[in-house]
């Protein structure tokens, strides 16, 4: 399977720079309003959250797409061909996860695209809370929940 | 004499103090702390070659720095007290 | 235009008129921005020797050229005023995300002017700018005041206000953001207070452009990537946030213990460190706008009296309601700190003038009755109680609202205040670090440690080591880090950057993205520019000369490897101002302002 931009919530610490190098490297400026990264905070749990999308295998943007520019391309990202889009923006209105935005000022419609394999967010990105790998081998989180199990049984048998 | 560590070498060394025999160097009783506690703390403590203090350590003998004393070979005596830091900084 | 938007608001709180006014390009230019073009504005538009509190002042948040990019912990901003606790100019810098999100709405910068009849906050949403009333969260604390206004406006809006302490003008009132981010130092929220005005709400849309984005991305990245790689920014700050200083102080002997009164050694150090928080009441770190260090700490007390949940302490906060009071509770130490971030109170003169107050209480110049109970050392209670009654005006909290140096003039010992110019020295003591001594004295907003972090060389040894005991070479010294200081502060990144990065890389990422030739030198000259121009101002407000307080200069330390020590402070005085190119009395010369363009 190929790489994936894995999530690490529990070690984001809300810095936003994933928003500002996305806007960059998309835009060439820096904006809030235009990175296909978005951070949440909840300020009572103590969790920030990154979202961006998360490249569905049965894209709902893809299959809505009239003009067939919301397309898979082929290594598991869906990206636009803008010289098919027709800013009709179904693709936004159908993601379940809101993670399709659109430009007025530039007239664009844009998702995250993973940078064509090098994913400006995930370089930036000190904390550690965002990852590109593949999603099947994250070892270090099927241990880490084995390491709380195991702590579990020994306590018990203590 | 007595060793107090700090931040991470708390960690490392599961201990806050520990008292020891003074060797008759700094460099030896880094070598020997090294030694007992493992590479990870040598890493921090001495340098690769193992002839100087690690770039990213601040040890104080009775709260000087090394550097203002004889560095490494600081003689050391049984009333002195090291203490042992990573680099660390903030204000 | 390349890094600035170009556009200033002012607003005049009595006529309640907004202007957007161009960016004055020449002064961006020649003062970089944040805290010395928020400087320069200040010092063409107010006289001097005007009351601080009065409608003639101006407050003035500014932005830096990097502040809203992606350079390295490049959220900053500045609010400046003539500073009711010193008289001095005033200059107060924050994280948080307010900063950029200004910026993003299209704006460097905010003037206010006069004085409103009642209370407004001003709303920005991109292009509409209104001063709304703000009778409603008259007397809210910064957090109540924060959920206000985002349950009103929006989640998305930044905030930055004032508590009550603000409200009142106690004279070392703060201003927030995010709620727990502060423009800390001065009085700056008093000075809001003053101007009846509560808050600033933000929203932006827009965006931030540099000049030359491939030049730029290197700059940044080569930054990030040495800050990443440094044992300091890359994992100390991280892991164990400020208060990791705590112990390495106390080891080195220079720690204030007691008002500075019992030495530099506090026994109980260790009970209040950066190891100690983070085995306790430490949930998370976090992180201001764009920065990859993260020292902030986001921290709840459970199982204690002093029950709650914030962020902080960091180190000098830590400090100053630990060994400056004696307390080594580091659950009260917490709440002290929370109270402070909710009524708006800088922490470190709160709690240097609690312990003031607990010595002058201790040789009974203080009556009982005036404080209302028994006070002395070491009594967290108290010490909490104090906070919360300085915070909401009562009792003796009055008295306390105002300093230690006008509290202990009060009762007859200003000599007792342990400030320069009136503001509170923090966590480090000048005969233990005779470099921070100077930089106490010198400082050109009182006493404060982030004008010239001499700290780093001498205690820590970054960039280079040097003694801390000798005074030979500290001119020079302290003469550029107050320089880079002034520059760094100005560009809109964090000066906890300089652990890891210095000139080369930050004049780097300044040059790319104003877009612009200019040498390190040159942009390390402006950062002398700035502290001359802060310097001119204080001479022309009539502001006290630099000194310490006896007891830095008289007494010597009895622990520690500075046993037998004062801060030899007249020495490194006059190296100080020769290397300023100053005359024997600290006033710059007809040269060195010829040389700096200030003439």
């Amino acid at each position: 399977m190929a790489k994936q931009i894995v999530l690490k919530p529990e070690k984001c610490v809300n810095c936003q720079t994933c928003v500002m190098v996305c806007s960059f490297k998309h835009f060439g400026e820096f904006s809030t309003t235009l990175a296909a990264v978005s951070v949440f905070d909840y300020e009572e749990d103590v969790v920030t959250v990154p979202v961006m999308c998360l490249q569905c295998d049965e894209a709902y943007c893809v299959n809505i797409c009239p003009t067939g520019a919301m397309h898979h391309n082929g290594e598991g990202v869906s990206e636009v061909d803008y010289d098919k889009c027709i800013g009709c923006k179904l693709c936004m209105q159908v993601c379940p996860f809101g993670n399709i935005s659109f430009s007025p000022k530039q007239r664009k419609i844009f998702k995250c695209d993973q940078c064509g394999g090098e994913p400006e967010c995930v370089k930036h990105c000190a904390a550690g809370a965002l990852l590109f790998e593949d999603p099947e081998n994250d070892s270090a989180r099927k241990k880490a929940v084995a390491d709380s199990l195991k702590n579990m049984v020994v306590e018990e048998v203590a | 004499m007595q060793i107090r560590y700090f931040a991470n070498y708390r960690t490392i060394t599961g201990r806050r103090t520990e008292e020891v025999a003074a060797p008759a160097t700094m460099l030896a009783l880094l070598e020997q702390l090294s030694t007992r506690y493992g590479a990870e703390l040598r890493r921090w403590l001495l340098s690769a070659d193992g002839l100087a203090k690690g770039e990213n350590a601040v040890i104080l003998l009775n709260g000087r720095h090394i550097e203002h004393l004889d560095g490494v070979a600081t003689t050391l005596k049984e009333e002195d007290v090291v203490s042992l830091f990573p680099l660390v900084a903030g204000g | 235009m390349n890094a600035w938007t170009g556009t200033i608001l002012r607003v005049n709180l009595k006529d309640k008129t907004i202007v957007k006014e161009a960016l004055n390009t020449k002064w961006a230019n020649d003062y970089v921005g944040a805290r010395g073009l928020g400087s320069k504005y200040l010092v063409e538009e107010i006289d001097p020797a005007i009351d601080a509190l009065g409608p003639k002042n101006r407050l003035i948040y500014m932005a830096g050229p990097l502040t809203g990019t992606s350079a390295a912990s490049s959220g900053r901003f500045e609010i400046c005023a003539k500073a009711p606790l010193t008289g001095t100019i005033g200059a107060a810098n924050s994280g948080g995300y307010f900063g950029p999100e200004l910026k993003f709405a299209g704006y460097d910068g905010i003037i206010f002017e006069g004085v409103s009849a009642k209370p407004v906050y001003l709303y920005i949403k991109d292009d509409v700018v209104e001063l709304r009333d703000a009778s409603d969260l008259w007397g809210l604390n910064v957090h109540e005041t924060t959920d206000a206004l985002n349950e009103l406006l929006g989640s998305k809006f930044r905030i930055s206000t004032i508590g009550q302490a603000g409200e009142r003008m106690s004279l070392f009132a703060c201003v927030n953001n995010d709620k727990n981010r502060a423009n800390g130092r001065g009085g700056m929220g008093a000075v809001m207070g003053s101007k009846k005005l509560k808050a600033v709400a933000v929203r932006g849309t827009g965006s931030v452009k540099v000049a030359q984005p491939e030049a730029f991305n290197e700059a940044v990245c080569d930054a990030r990537t040495k800050l990443r790689a440094h044992p300091v920014s890359g994992e100390g700050l991280a892991a164990l946030g400020t208060e990791v200083l705590v112990n390495v102080i106390n080891e080195s002997g220079a720690l204030p213990f007691r008002n500075f009164r019992d030495g530099a050694v506090d026994p109980n150090a260790d009970d209040y460190s950066g190891e100690r928080l983070a085995a306790t009441y430490l949930i998370k770190n976090r992180g201001c706008f764009a920065c990859s260090i993260a020292c902030g700490r986001v921290t709840r007390v459970t199982n204690s009296p002093y029950a709650s949940f914030g962020e902080g302490p960091e180190y000098e906060a830590g400090w100053a309601f630990g060994a400056s009071c004696g307390v080594n509770n580091l659950a009260a130490i917490c709440k002290a700190n929370f109270l402070c971030n909710e009524y708006g109170l800088d922490p470190i003169t709160m709690g240097t003038t609690i312990a003031c107050a607990m010595e002058l209480a201790e040789m009974g110049a203080i009556p009982e009755e005036d404080i209302g109970f028994k006070l002395f050392f070491g009594d967290a209670d108290a010490m909490v109680r104090l906070t919360e009654m300085t915070g909401k005006g009562e009792g003796f909290g009055l008295t306390l609202g105002q300093g230690s140096y006008r509290m202990a003039e009060k009762y007859g010992h200003p000599e007792l205040s342990m400030s320069t110019k009136k503001q509170e020295m923090p966590a480090y003591d000048g005969r233990a670090i005779q470099g921070m001594g100077l930089e106490y004295a010198t400082s050109n907003r009182g006493g404060c440690h982030v004008r010239g972090y001499l700290t780093s060389p001498e205690i820590l040894g970054v960039p280079v080591k040097t003694d801390p005991l000798v005074t030979e070479g500290k001119g020079a010294l302290l003469k550029l880090f107050q320089d880079l200081t002034a520059l760094v502060d100005s560009s809109g990144m964090c000066l906890f950057t300089t652990f890891g990065i210095g000139l080369p890389e930050i004049s780097a990422q300044l040059r790319t993205a104003i877009g612009t030739d200019e040498s390190d030198e040159d942009f390390l000259l402006k950062g002398e520019r700035i502290w001359n121009l802060e310097k001119q101002f204080n001479i022309a407000a009539g502001v006290e000369k630099d000194t310490l307080p006896p007891r830095l200069l008289r007494d010597e330390l009895k622990q520690g490897p500075a046993t037998g020590k004062v801060c030899d402070l007249a020495t490194m005085l006059k190296d100080y101002y020769a290397e300023r190119g100053w005359d024997k009395e600290g006033v710059p010369t007809k040269d060195k302002l010829a040389e700096l363009s200030l003439g």
